[in-house]
């Protein structure tokens, strides 16, 4: 594929991810609006970065030069919050209302702290970052370990209560887990293979929570 | 033993919406065997039913029955609490 072909996939690619994110978060959204529980919030707060990073990614291919080199680590650094938000969410979820309620508000804020701290050594200019490749390569593992555990959760909820509706998200996040574990590969030996693979099952993944979420909101039967 | 987790007002709500809108498909509502599904005790069980009925929810004029108003908010807080359920998130 010659690079005009490759910059115009990508920026097609990463603005469908886009659009899926943003659509998943009109349904993720709907939990903490129905409920007002802000310990739901980390949902549409995890897809939305994700979507953010896809858009970022967009960008970035269209203008390379337009924010700077920067705008990479920017990207890095909210993928892994999205990530983090996400577990947040599965994890409060398993508490009481009163202390998943306490707990997340504490949480959040720690959270927007560590983002901004992480967040102005981006911007700021003239500060010495470290490598992109050992920077990317760390928060790939750490969005892979985030994954695995929300993995876990979804797991465990099924085999509780098995019925054959919940064990599709677990599908959907091990096969963005398999999406990361991908990039991590092609980080390390930069297996073409890998980086194609990845971009795919991403899309295997996001399609998954689409469906889960149409299939609820849309095609939603109970004894009719 | 399993403890049973705690429900806030608005699990019971719609919980007590759900109910009603089996009932009221079957026969006439019986409250004796809304309240044993709901597990709430009596007295309770009133106050809940005059609250939803403040809020337009129900219609307790005649016989218990949901309004198109609660209808809606019934499809949409099964819909949620199925949506939940798939993504894996407990509503406790």
């Amino acid at each position: 594929m010659n690079p005009y072909d490759y910059q115009t996939f990508r920026i097609a690619y990463e603005v469908i991810s886009a659009i899926i994110c943003l659509v998943l978060v009109r349904f993720m959204i709907k939990p903490y609006q129905l409920t007002k529980e802000s310990r739901y919030l980390g949902l549409p707060l995890g897809f939305g970065f994700l979507g953010a990073t896809y858009a970022l990614a967009a960008f970035i291919f269209y203008q390379p030069y337009f924010f700077g080199s920067t705008t990479i680590y920017l990207q890095l650094i909210l993928r892994s919050f999205a990530f983090i938000f996400l577990v947040v969410t599965y994890y409060f979820s398993r508490q009481t209302a009163d202390v998943g309620r306490k707990l997340w508000n504490t949480t959040l804020a720690i959270l927007i702290i560590a983002f901004l701290t992480l967040f102005l050594p981006v911007i700021i200019p003239d500060i010495a970052l470290p490598s992109y490749q050992l920077t990317s390569s760390f928060t790939r593992v750490f969005n892979l370990i985030c994954i695995i555990y929300i993995c876990a959760h979804t797991l465990r909820s099924h085999v509780e209560k098995p019925e054959p509706e919940t064990i599709w998200i677990p599908f959907g996040y091990i096969f963005l887990a398999i999406s990361q574990y991908l990039l991590i590969i092609f980080a390390v030996d930069e297996s073409m293979a890998a980086w194609w693979s990845a971009l795919g099952i991403r899309w295997v993944a996001l399609a998954i929570f689409l469906i889960i979420s149409c299939r609820s909101f849309y095609c939603f039967k109970r004894g009719d | 033993m399993k403890q049973i987790a705690r429900r806030d007002k608005l699990k019971i709500y719609g919980d007590l919406l759900s109910i009603l809108n089996e009932e009221t498909s079957k026969d006439k509502v019986v409250l004796t065997r809304v309240q044993v599904r709901l597990n709430v005790p009596f007295d309770r069980l009133k106050t809940y039913i005059t609250q939803l009925s403040g809020l337009g929810l129900i219609d307790d004029e005649n016989s218990l029955k949901l309004t198109e108003k609660g209808k809606q908010y019934i499809k949409e807080y099964e819909n949620v609490l199925d949506f939940m359920k798939r993504m894996g998130i407990a509503y406790q």
